[in-house]
């Protein structure tokens, strides 16, 4: 039961990540990943109250808190502030064969799992594995700086799942995860402000 | 717990020069760093100490001295250098405290005995320098602040997964705890590889070395300095621990494979460059990749590592000091334009080529020494193509590098051109550079110190 | 045999009899949702004869194929409700005639004849619906490729039937991630089929072009058996969705005249509450670009191509 539970959680979270790549608009981006957070928030919940994990409550909590609520909202703030042309989000290859990428990735994950991990864990940890994948392609696909910060965010939402699964890091760890995220997305609040997307021409970056 | 002195006296020195001491911010700071020096020079003198939570051997205690030596120099350079520091993106108090926890971060993480923590101190470091390499506000430089911050946080989500692999196939994350049991999995060989591909991005390695150039290209003079000297060893240091716990022929296959591409990449990309402070980032990440050959080896090469580390943290960060001074007079990033720097700035152009002839390797500085350790165990190991492969690398980068840098200091053309004032800190580099130079003098004793680490 | 040959004959009255009035619910609740009255339910009726009672024109440029394609149309639609389950989930007198695969090939060849019709017309309005109409379809035969092969996957034969059966029967699949994606996808590729938003409007302030343009050259009795043989093709593909994948209850297993007899009504209480979900989708999204199509039909893609994940992940290896 916790299985299919557990790939319900998962696959609605590729899917979900499927659609970021789908979006015109970053305010959708954060709309998108405040869902994904609170699938992944009210699954951690279930599972602490089912297993009778404090720990896993309180950390359930507090994704729900700071992924799902605080941060979204904060990004979204500091996006409304911002030129007009930095609300859309470009895509440096189009959007079609984005999605079909992101899909083969999901295939991919699959194979990744196959070859490698096979002997390890159950077929469930392709799961996260295509999830970090499909993160790590949402932050190559855009340069939009919320629509990059949003792609890191999902794979820290992938480590969650991945965590879940080995089931035994400790939880002082996965506060330093929430806590790591939270720094890095106040930092980045503070220098998306006036990030050019031209910028690959600049001669002191080069070479 | 009298080994987290050093670092609890930087904590404080940022707390304080944040909150209470707004207008002497620098005074605590030099204050901080002075006693956390003197800290670690006392703590060379203590034993060593293994318990649940602290693991500290003649290794730690090594970097420890390391850390907060540099710390004091940059403190001190830094308080000349913002004088000319209007429209920054971090005013002159909030630099001071940020640099402050940054250092009191990284002198905490040296003496853990978790693998996690490890990372969690690793990653915690991040937001800090992100904010000190954006300090010149223009453009660039929040491009470059904004490369290395999601690089680097993509690699070391990398490194989570690593851990997370090795918590589940050892059920533990102690070194010590992993020093004894032996039975290993191949499950801790594929955290192996992904934990150094992960702590890799942090150090600079091939290929994720891509946010260095531009970071150490952007950032401040001191900042440049202190990243090339203890940030990047100190994220070496996870995987020193990992590969005295876990010994294996392919993960250092793996590691030397990586490291020796970075030495490609470094020094073949030197050729090419047009700005001197980028010059020196590629040379940055020659040498890291020298030292990560140097871990994956093992043995009398991870004594040449280590003396490596050593030097290149007083040799580099004395470097990039000097050429925050070249920036402030000279008003010019470019190589081409600086011309002639012996005339110009005495002491800066000189104890430069002293510099650049300590980070390439040269027989008196103790990187000599230390290159020389890590290639002749290459040899020993790889065979004679390997061995000389890497040494002609190395060659490459010397001379391109060393051209570029005596084509700034001593071609003097008929141009005539008035001396420029120079940092009344200029003491700080110049005095590194001639440290670097006198380590050489002390590696007999650093070898009897560190006989526990290296078999 | 011969009950169930009477079978047939009924579930043809039914089909034909009860497809306009379904797009002519759908109609009213379009515009009822949009504050307006709407015409009465049986309008499409009322067209069907106005149109059988006038005169056919053909275009001087068509050639004999223009006036032969409609009839051939309306026929493969006709035998198509003879093989599909829609009042009953036993296969009636010609139901091993095609499977899936093959019920998808004929609505395509059919959709293949009036393309071609309309490229016979030489109109330029109908060109470009038709070629407009290709490009889309020829994106969305992958997926519906994709979803009779995870049907497959689920009930180890093609036949619709028996897909039927084991989801009425096994709450296991029908629960399953697999049900869930395939039945998305499907109902994805239902909206740009049948031709509702986003994919193309209706109303009388937007021009949809894309089926609407196919048939602008017929006039008479051949524009009267187009229409109807779209109605019917709407109508047969929601009860395929409603009968196969969504909600197979009720669907009499066995013969037994009053069962089926009252399916029908329920079947068509399905289909209202079907069309109710359409009207709801119309008034609420509007019409994509139609460049933007081309992604929509790429997400109905990846619905099907996890529905496969899905399977080899959960059920192993």
């Amino acid at each position: 039961m916790g299985k299919e539970i557990f790939a319900l959680v998962g696959f609605w979270e590729i899917i979900l990540s499927i659609f970021m790549q789908w979006q015109a608009y970053t305010i959708s981006n954060i709309k998108t990943f405040s869902v994904q957070s609170w699938i992944l928030g009210i699954f951690l919940l279930w599972a602490g109250v089912f297993h009778g994990f404090i720990a896993l409550i309180i950390l359930a909590l507090l994704t729900i808190i700071t992924r799902a609520i605080a941060m979204p909202l904060y990004l979204g703030n500091t996006i409304r502030k911002q030129i007009y042309r930095a609300r859309e989000n470009k895509h440096r290859i189009s959007t079609g064969l984005s999605i079909l990428i992101s899909l083969l990735l999901a295939v991919f994950g699959y194979l990744v799992y196959y070859l490698i991990l096979a002997g390890h864990g159950q077929s469930l940890v392709s799961i996260p594995i295509t999830l970090m994948l499909q993160g790590a392609f949402l932050i190559v696909s855009r340069s939009n700086a919320y629509s990059q910060l949003i792609g890191y965010l999902v794979m820290e939402n992938s480590m969650f799942l991945l965590s879940f699964l080995f089931s035994e890091l400790p939880f002082i760890v996965e506060a330093g995860i929430i806590l790591d995220v939270l720094g890095v997305v106040v930092v980045a609040g503070l220098l998306m402000r006036v990030r050019d997307e031209d910028i690959e021409k600049e001669e002191e970056l080069l070479g | 717990m009298i080994y987290l002195l050093p670092s609890i006296s930087a904590t404080l020195g940022a707390i304080l020069s944040f909150s209470l001491f707004r207008n002497k911010h620098k005074e605590v700071s030099v204050l901080a760093s002075f006693l956390a020096f003197v800290f670690s020079i006392f703590l060379l003198f203590e034993p060593d100490r293994f318990t649940a939570f602290f693991y500290v051997d003649s290794l730690s205690k090594i970097f420890l001295l390391m850390i907060s030596s540099v710390y004091l120099g940059v403190v001190i350079f830094s308080i000349g250098y913002l004088e000319h520091s209007h429209g920054h993106f971090v005013k002159s108090c909030q630099y001071f405290s940020l640099l402050d926890i940054f250092v009191g971060i990284m002198l905490f993480s040296v003496t853990l005995n978790n693998f996690g923590l490890f990372w969690v101190s690793i990653e915690a470091t991040t937001f800090a320098t992100a904010l000190l390499v954006a300090s010149e506000n223009d453009i660039a430089a929040l491009e470059a602040a904004w490369r290395y911050i999601m690089i680097v946080s993509v690699g070391l989500t990398i490194g989570l997964v690593g851990t997370l692999f090795l918590y589940s196939s050892a059920h533990t994350l102690s070194i010590t705890d992993l020093l004894s049991r032996q039975n290993r999995g191949s499950l801790f060989f594929l955290s192996g590889m992904l934990l150094v591909i992960g702590y890799g991005t942090k150090i600079g390695i091939f290929p994720m070395y891509t946010w260095l150039p531009d970071a150490h290209g952007k950032a401040p003079a001191p900042i440049s300095a202190i990243f090339s000297a203890i940030l990047l060893p100190v994220s070496l240091y996870p995987l020193i621990r990992f590969f005295e716990v876990y010994q294996n022929p392919s993960l250092s296959k793996f590691a030397f494979v990586l490291g020796f591409l970075s030495v490609m990449t470094g020094s073949i990309m030197t050729l090419n460059q047009r700005l001197y402070k980028r010059l020196f980032a590629y040379s940055s990440v020659e040498n890291m990749g020298l030292s990560l050959i140097g871990v994956s080896l093992g043995s009398y090469a991870l004594f040449g590592t280590i003396v490596l580390i050593f030097t290149h943290a007083f040799a580099k960060s004395g470097v990039f000091m000097l050429t925050g001074n070249m920036l402030h007079e000279l008003k010019t990033r470019k190589i081409e334009d600086v011309k002639g720097l012996i005339k110009i700035m005495p002491k800066t152009g000189l104890f430069l080529f002293f510099g650049a002839l300590a980070v390439t390797g040269t027989p008196p500085f103790a990187t000599f020494f230390g290159e020389l350790l890590i290639v002749s165990k290459t040899i020993n190991y790889y065979g004679w193509i390997v061995g000389f492969a890497l040494f002609f690398f190395l060659v490459c980068g010397f001379l391109f590098i060393n051209y570029r840098v005596i084509n700034m200091v001593f071609n003097d053309e008929t141009k005539p051109v008035s001396s420029a004032k120079e940092s009344p800190f200029t003491f700080v580099p110049v005095i590194f550079i001639t440290l670097s130079a006198f380590v050489i003098l002390i590696v007999p004793i650093f070898y009897r110190f560190i006989e526990g680490v290296i078999k | 045999m011969l009950n169930l040959f009477f079978l047939s004959i009924l579930q043809l009255l039914y089909v034909l009899a009860l497809a306009p009035l379904a797009v002519g619910i759908l109609h009213v609740f379009d515009e009822r949702l949009s504050s307006r009255r709407g015409p009465s339910i049986f309008q499409e009726y009322y067209n069907l004869f106005k149109f059988f009672r006038k005169q056919s024109i053909y275009p001087k440029t068509a050639s004999g194929f223009f006036s032969y394609v409609p009839y051939i149309t309306f026929g493969m639609y006709l035998f198509l409700t003879l093989v599909l389950p829609i009042i009953t989930a036993f296969p009636l007198l010609f139901g091993p005639v095609v499977d899936f695969v093959g019920g998808g090939l004929v609505f395509g060849a059919a959709s293949t004849f009036l393309k071609l019709a309309s490229l016979d017309s030489r109109n330029s309005y109908s060109i470009l619906g038709a070629s407009r109409a290709s490009s889309i379809g020829i994106f969305t035969e992958p997926i519906i490729l994709l979803i009779f092969i995870m049907f497959g996957v689920i009930s180890g034969t093609n036949n619709p039937y028996v897909i039927n059966n084991i989801l009425q029967t096994s709450t296991n699949w029908f629960f399953s991630l697999v049900h869930l994606f395939v039945g998305v996808a499907f109902f994805l590729v239902l909206i740009i089929e049948t031709g509702q938003l986003p994919i193309e409007s209706h109303t009388p302030n937007e021009f949809g072009s894309i089926d609407s343009l196919m048939s602008l050259e017929y006039s008479g009795r051949e524009l009267a058996l187009l229409k109807w043989g779209s109605y019917i093709k709407s109508f047969l593909l929601m009860n395929v969705f409603l009968n196969v994948f969504t909600l197979p209850f009720f669907v009499p297993m066995k013969f037994n005249i009053l069962a089926i007899v009252l399916y029908m009504f329920i079947n068509f209480l399905k289909i209202i509450l079907l069309l109710a979900i359409f009207a709801i989708i119309n008034n609420v999204v509007s019409k994509y670009r139609l460049f933007k199509i081309f992604d929509y039909i790429l997400i109905a893609f990846s619905f099907a191509l996890m529905a496969m994940v899905v399977f080899y992940v959960v059920n192993g290896g």
